[in-house]
């Protein structure tokens, strides 16, 4: 709490007396702002040890009104009426801070807690073919899910990465008149909601019945989703690559083409790989595109046409709400398997992203 | 040479290298691959608008004002009012509890924090982006309903007399109040990082010049940052807004979707959400009819959330070239 009040600039005590904030803080304030802070603290551990209100209530309804007025009254003692706002956004800033913290932590300690049991190595590579809901856990896994996500994730990114790469290139490099539009449309895209892409890729295949559900038509819901995040992410690593390099290269009589391709491009290959791993961790997760158009199946599919294939989205989303134990712990053990994967995606595109990008 | 000047040379010199004929190609590819997004929001309208006719043609313009899902009657009747307007519900929840957390989380992480602590939250709050919306279902659906359903319980008990707070069935599972706070939970992170770069880029000057007014911190937010970065936080929370509209697996597992309006009983189990309608009935859809009555509500689905997003990317373009 003391960084609260340490730099804090004058108040209407400035027009009675200097402040000297270099001075040492009078006793009374270090007083004031330790009570402030250990009797809401206190009351609210004698709540939780000695009454059976919910922790999480406590804290809303007990805690944060106490520790506002708290914090009112101080604010009030030590620099009169007009520092109350300031003490109040203090406490409600930290408070929204641990809020989202414990939420995060929520999420990551139960997927870590509840999932941990089910990771095994045959859970990594067996699929589900003799599997039931209640079979135990020494038996199956989600390796034909790891299968089938890998191939949709190829199929989306051999379609989404070129086109993102060179929608980025004709707003860096290209700069013709439509420029202003094209980002429009890019930025409208990347508002699609995940079901609608699969509808939509639904719909074409019902419509013209070239395909069905398959790793193919996931593969193309994925890249709809895609898109937008790596023709932004490009965008991005295009403009910092210095048009001197480019200037230079067509004096050097290379053709736009050229330029490019063997100059803009190889001199943002960090940026331009950050932007593929980003498209990839943003739809990873994705489920409903893919239960509308990639479906079901228990066993490993390797041909991205028509057969329904598994993913592993669609594997925790099948076992969630299941009657038996084993299943949910599956779906932990999946949810685990999956969060590590995104979570190793945006390491290593943070990694890449703080190299090199734009020097040569 | 200015970046203006080196753009406009780049250009001309684009011009003068179009003549070769390799080039001309290559400009076309790049062209046409630009206008690949246009295409495929052009294709989604077309492609759902049309399978949006059967379904309107027999339903009438009761499909978005009327509430029922009959489709084994004859004649059939489907309506999506209830879902619609359900979708809305749950948005206002969320918005209710993201946008002042996000806020002041933003406000924590710029104004207060130590920078090194800053920067640990900004990556902790792009982690929180990137949880799948399932393993949020999933985590919901265990870890968060047992205290939600006290927590609701206990409002019921002692507010119950405000109508928001009522409660006839005795059920709390599955109701709109449990899916809001799934889907604030994934708008925090969408609209702190836009505010978090706004007031961010509030101008030093401006906050030295407050401060030597005699501003205190809540001073300078409230006269300074805040109308100085509005328009690009609300743009952010619009942002934040079209991703509650389209959000289906989260909600899945939290709500119980039921065929009826849920005016405004948040804590009263059942509650509606047009995705969420398009996934649950898809895997028992009964027909070729249905199908299209799903398409159809997807296709309302794409118009609301592409509105909202046109409209937050406005704003936020325009709020950036202004602090520019």
């Amino acid at each position: 709490m003391t960084i609260l009040f340490s730099e804090q600039t004058s108040e209407e005590s400035a027009a009675q007396k200097p402040l000297h904030p270099w001075r040492k803080k009078p006793r009374k304030f270090t007083i004031s702002v330790a009570l402030a802070v250990v009797v809401p603290f206190l009351v609210v551990l004698a709540l939780l040890l000695y009454s059976n209100i919910p922790g999480a209530l406590v804290m809303v309804i007990v805690y944060l009104p106490l520790q506002l007025l708290a914090a009112g009254i101080t604010a009030v003692y030590n620099r009169g009426v007009r520092s109350i706002g300031d003490s109040m956004i203090v406490v409600l800033a930290i408070g929204a801070t641990v809020f989202s913290l414990v939420i995060l932590m929520s999420v990551l300690l139960s997927l870590v807690v509840r999932g941990i049991g089910a990771l095994s190595a045959h859970f990594l590579y067996q699929n589900s073919v003799y599997i039931n809901p209640s079979t135990p856990l020494e038996y199956g896994g989600i390796g034909h899910a790891m299968v089938g996500t890998f191939l949709i994730l190829l199929i989306a990114s051999i379609i989404a990465v070129p086109i993102g790469i060179a929608t980025a290139v004709y707003i860096t490099d290209v700069r013709g008149r439509a420029v202003p539009y094209v980002r429009f449309f890019v930025q409208a895209m990347s508002g699609v909601p995940s079901v609608v892409a699969g509808l939509f890729i639904l719909t074409i295949a019902v419509s013209t019945g070239a395909f069905n559900q398959s790793a193919f038509a996931g593969g193309l819901a994925y890249a709809i989703l895609m898109l937008p995040t790596v023709a932004r992410t490009a965008e991005e690593v295009l403009k910092l690559v210095p048009d001197d390099l480019r200037t230079g290269a067509l004096a050097l009589g290379s053709t736009r083409a050229r330029v490019v391709l063997q100059v803009v491009i190889p001199a943002a290959r960090t940026g331009i790989i950050t932007a593929i791993l980003l498209g990839i961790a943003r739809v990873i997760g994705e489920t409903a595109p893919l239960l509308l158009a990639a479906g079901n199946n228990d066993g490993t599919v390797l041909n991205p046409f028509d057969q329904a294939v598994s993913s592993i989205p669609v594997y925790i989303f099948n076992n969630v709400a299941l009657p038996y134990p084993d299943a949910v712990t599956r779906a932990w053990g999946s949810a685990l398997a999956l969060m590590i994967l995104v979570a190793v995606l945006f390491t290593l595109a943070r990694v890449l992203g703080r190299g090199r990008v734009g020097k040569y | 040479m200015s970046s203006l000047d080196t753009n406009e040379t780049l250009r001309d010199l684009h011009s003068a290298a179009t003549s070769h004929r390799g080039d001309r190609v290559f400009n076309r590819v790049i062209t046409g691959a630009a206008f690949t997004s246009l295409i495929v929001l052009a294709g989604i309208a077309i492609f759902l608008g049309l399978q949006a006719i059967p379904a309107f043609q027999s339903q009438g313009l009761a499909f978005l004002t009327t509430t029922a899902w009959d489709i084994n009657t004859d004649p059939p009747t489907a309506g999506i009012w209830g879902m619609l307007y359900g979708s809305v519900l749950l948005a206002v929840i969320a918005l209710v509890i993201a946008v002042p957390a996000s806020i002041l989380l933003s406000v924590f992480m710029v104004f207060l924090a130590p920078p090194k602590i800053a920067k640990i939250l900004t990556n902790l709050v792009d982690l929180m982006a990137a949880i799948p919306s399932v393993i949020l279902g999933l985590w919901a659906f265990y870890i968060l309903n047992p205290p939600a359903e006290e927590w609701q319980q206990l409002l019921n008990q002692y507010l119950g007399w405000i109508p928001i707070f009522e409660n006839a069935s005795g059920n709390f599972l599955g109701t709109p109040f449990i899916a809001g706070f799934v889907l604030a939970i994934m708008m925090i992170p969408i609209v702190t990082s836009v505010t978090r770069e706004v007031l961010g880029r509030t101008p030093p000057e401006l906050i030295n010049a407050a401060e030597s007014l005699g501003c205190s911190l809540w001073t300078m937010l409230r006269y300074v940052a805040l109308p100085y970065g509005r328009g690009g936080i609300v743009g952010g929370v619009m942002l934040g807004l079209g991703r509650a509209l389209g959000e289906t697996i989260a909600v899945f597992f939290v709500l119980k979707l039921v065929y009826d309006t849920n005016w405004y009983k948040v804590i009263e189990s059942g509650g509606g959400s047009v995705a969420t309608l398009i996934v649950s009935r898809f895997g028992e859809v009964t027909g070729p009819f249905e199908l299209q009555l799903l398409l159809a509500a997807g296709f309302f689905l794409f118009l609301g959330t592409l509105v909202v997003n046109m409209i937050a990317n406005l704003i936020v373009s325009r709020t950036g070239r202004l602090q520019k």
